[in-house]
């Protein structure tokens, strides 16, 4: 064989990767993968806190995956995001990090773009004032988040959120966050 | 009126309502694929039961969630405005919150919706696991 798992299981292993899902996901996988990393993280005796904030980041970053995938249900391309995603859990010196990509069309880069930034120059007091006013809006028809997701991202985070595009052709870019708690 | 319970899973909290002891009970982690799905059944059923109850003794909503998402707090928070507009239409109301003493994000997250509404609503520390 000319390429081995073994290979890729060693570049996990350098990133300091502890568990990692490639492809199409669903809400079951998401508890699965969920619970399995708490429970690694209760082995080691982490502290409540960071567990709950590991698992927290976990499912808001595959919840918020799951949920662009839904929004472009109906569309031809809908196939091809949903089995761009990949969703990491790993630990390196400084903690716990959760690392996720997924091709996102073009036209959306932007205003993601523009959420995140948002998000990453804001202090801890303005995040909490942002999930408070963003709280209060009425949920529009066929919405299925808060819209809140990423703001809660960042009231958890030890390091700033790092966050990428990168241009795939001319309808997809690789969109790619990595949060540390 | 029918008690109404929804029994629990890995992401959906048990919700069940007593008449007798006038308690509702959410109990359980809260992260389902679709929370307004979830929660929507769960809020007609209040809106029916505060039109119908002529009763004034105290309510009282339970409340443990050692791990809930955004879009569960999101639909956390219009049960509680629910809540909010009983108080206001004279019923007697109690918000009781438990958390794990050990775990401040949970304290965090019960501060959060403590300032949120206003109802007579104690944070109450529990011993964890």
């Amino acid at each position: 064989m000319s390429s081995r798992l073994t290979d890729i299981q060693n570049i996990l292993g350098v990133q300091g990767i502890i568990t990692c899902f490639s492809g199409r996901f669903s809400q079951g996988l998401i508890e699965e993968i969920g619970e399995a990393v708490k429970k690694h993280m209760e082995a080691e005796d982490k502290p409540k806190n960071d567990i709950y904030n590991v698992f927290s980041i976990f499912v808001e970053q595959s919840q918020n995956v799951k949920n662009y995938v839904i929004s472009k249900e109906g569309s031809p391309k809908c196939n091809r995001i949903a089995s761009s995603a990949i969703i990491c859990i790993g630990k390196d010196e400084t903690g716990y990090f959760i690392w996720s990509g997924n091709i996102v069309e073009n036209k959306d880069v932007a205003p993601l773009h523009a959420k995140l930034s948002t998000v990453v120059g804001s202090s801890k007091e303005e995040l909490k004032k942002l999930y408070k006013e963003q709280m209060k809006k009425d949920p529009e028809p066929g919405q299925l988040g808060a819209g809140v997701g990423l703001i809660d991202i960042a009231r958890r985070v030890s390091l700033p959120i790092e966050f990428s595009f990168e241009k795939v052709d001319e309808e997809f870019s690789f969109y790619e966050i990595k949060v540390s708690v | 009126m029918e008690p109404f319970i929804v029994e629990q899973t890995k992401s959906t909290p048990l919700v069940a309502f007593n008449a007798e002891s006038r308690m509702l009970i959410i109990k359980g982690q809260s992260y389902p694929e679709n929370s307004f799905k979830f929660y929507e059944p769960i809020l007609q059923w209040l809106d029916d039961f505060f039109t119908m109850d002529r009763d004034d003794r105290l309510i009282s909503l339970e409340v443990s969630l050692p791990y809930i998402n955004t879009s569960s707090s999101k639909c956390m928070l219009m049960l509680l405005e629910k809540f909010e507009e009983a108080k206001e239409d004279g019923k007697n109301i109690v918000v009781n919150w438990y958390y794990d003493q050990d775990n401040e994000s949970e304290l965090e997250c019960a501060e959060d919706f403590k300032e949120f509404v206003e109802l007579k609503f104690n944070l109450i520390a529990m011993q964890g696991e």
